[in-house]
């Protein structure tokens, strides 16, 4: 192919990823089903973890960061971006069982760009997410040292963890094409957050989660939130966080493609 | 009513309880959903909240025990709010309107479902209640904090029952599923949920004593927490708020139900 050739592709394929990005995007904000477990049951559990359990700040150990919901708003936009990620999974399953899925298939475009567009849109959901939760937590009394730049570093880190999320999602419903199963996966989001650090310290959790949590990539993505947010390396790495945010991002979406392939093998 | 009459009113309540039960044997891990999310959340509560059990003046030295009741609250809210999303599906397929057209009193139409969800909570219930036996709190109320727990959750499976049936007799659509589980979600967490009223902060703190489910969670805690010890004092707040529950949603429900006749 022609390097002529070849921009030409590259530009086309980026016209369809962000066309799909924009129709994953209207998707998610127009219906109500997706935007309730997306949106408002995470900021429903902020608001109830930092009023509920804030007598932690109590606990020998437990890091000052001035206002308790400041240290748990990281948790709540791992969880919304979580919770993304299914409802991205949730549409593909959706579209499948729909047909509209098919008829992307046979449109002259790449597979992975079928991959990337619904990536892209959940990344972009992410962002909405941390820029709508942070904005809550400041109205609640937060106080982030990290300042403008710890929230940037922190919106970018929520589009690598939506980004992840969808990507597996996106595994799921590729593998499973049942618009009921991924919708009986709601539970199993709460797996992957309650074992990182999401609401309290790594060193406050229980002993047999602490150990599992060292595994999940996403305790260095929460933890690296909060350092950015209150520019204090003593709660994580930021750069650590980037590294698992964006090895997750390659991993899951590098799953889903397979996915794809496998699903069109069939 | 006539000896026949309630005879009749006694068999399509016991036909449409059997029906409503029939799918969980005809539907693989029909009860999965409600028994699998509070465990997940009971697990995952403790390991993240753990530590909460040294805080001076909780009222026990396991935070299990704590969320033991919690969590058996939460899958008998699930598994009453899955019969209106059930119901839900009736109406979009048609059923239901075969059932109104029948010379079956109305109210049985609610009935039945209502006693299914009171049946299949004690499943859930009774998985979460043994996983958190084996993880370590006791049975430090005995018979009757036991007895407390049960009915707590039963009675509260009835609570959500209504409400799903009232959405779902509104909505006349699937799509409320969520809404109906969510709002058995918003009950059950804006109480004291993770620590008792003193530790409350904010909002919180002024929402939790009006929420009537903080004091079906103190009935049922008698069974876990030693600092709850079972007695009358501990049981009767849950009791009249489960009574006021099951008023306003039934009458909720028999309105909407009265509604969709017109």
């Amino acid at each position: 192919m022609s390097s002529f050739a070849l921009e030409r592709d590259l530009a086309t394929q980026g016209r369809v990823i962000t066309a799909l990005a924009k129709r994953a995007l209207r998707v998610q904000l127009r219906r109500a089903q997706f935007l309730l477990p997306s949106f408002l049951l995470p900021l429903l559990l902020l608001a109830v973890v930092a009023s509920g359990t804030s007598a932690a700040q109590q606990l020998p150990g437990f890091p000052n960061t001035g206002s308790y919901v400041g240290f748990v708003v990281s948790g709540t936009i791992m969880q919304g971006t979580l919770l993304a990620g299914l409802m991205a999974g949730i549409a593909i399953a959706g579209d499948i069982e729909g047909g509209f899925f098919d008829r992307l298939l046979s449109a002259p475009i790449h597979r992975v760009s079928i991959v990337l567009g619904r990536v892209l849109g959940t990344a972009l959901i992410g962002m909405v997410q941390a820029i709508l939760f942070v904005s809550v937590a400041l109205l609640m009394g937060a106080d982030f040292k990290g300042g403008v730049i710890g929230v940037v570093l922190t919106v970018l880190l929520a589009a690598l963890s939506a980004s992840a999320a969808a990507g597996l999602g996106a595994t799921i419903a590729l593998r499973t094409g049942s618009l009921s199963l991924m919708q009986n996966l709601f539970p199993f989001v709460f797996v992957l957050l309650f074992t990182a650090p999401a609401f309290f310290p790594r060193a406050l959790l229980n002993p047999v989660l602490e150990t599992i949590s060292v595994v999940n990539p996403l305790s260095y993505v929460v933890e690296g939130m909060r350092a950015a947010l209150f520019d204090s390396a003593a709660l994580g790495s930021v750069w650590g966080g980037f590294a698992a945010g964006i090895g997750s991002v390659v991993f899951t979406c590098a799953l889903a493609v397979w996915a794809m392939r496998s699903r069109l093998r069939s | 009513m006539s000896t026949r009459g309630l005879a009749y009113t006694g068999g399509v309540g016991f036909a449409l309880w059997r029906r409503s039960l029939l799918e969980l044997a005809r539907v693989r891990g029909g009860l999965l959903p409600t028994t699998v999310a509070p465990l997940i959340f009971l697990l995952g509560s403790l390991g993240q909240f753990g530590r909460l059990d040294q805080l001076v003046g909780f009222p026990t030295t396991s935070y299990i025990a704590w969320l033991v009741p919690l969590s058996c609250l939460q899958a008998a809210g699930f598994a009453g709010g899955a019969t209106g999303a059930n119901l839900a599906r009736d109406i979009e397929a048609g059923w239901f309107d075969r059932l109104l057209s029948s010379p079956a009193p109305r109210p049985l139409l609610i009935l039945g479902p209502v006693m299914a969800a009171m049946t299949r909570c004690i499943v859930p219930v009774t998985v979460i209640f043994i996983a958190g036996l084996l993880l370590g709190p006791g049975l430090t109320g005995g018979a009757y904090g036991l007895l407390m727990l049960y009915l707590a959750a039963i009675s509260f499976s009835i609570v959500a029952a209504l409400w799903g049936i009232t959405l779902a007799l509104r909505a006349k659509s699937q799509q409320v599923g969520p809404l109906i589980q969510n709002g058995v979600f918003i009950a059950v967490f804006l109480s004291t949920a993770y620590t008792p009223l003193p530790f409350l902060k904010g909002w919180l703190a002024v929402a939790a004593p009006y929420n009537p489910v903080t004091y079906v969670l103190q009935m049922g805690r008698q069974a876990t927490v030693s600092g709850i010890e079972p007695s009358w004092a501990h049981t009767w707040p849950g009791l009249l708020a489960l009574a006021a529950m099951m008023l306003f949603f039934g009458l909720l429900a028999l309105r909407q139900l009265r509604r969709i006749d017109l």
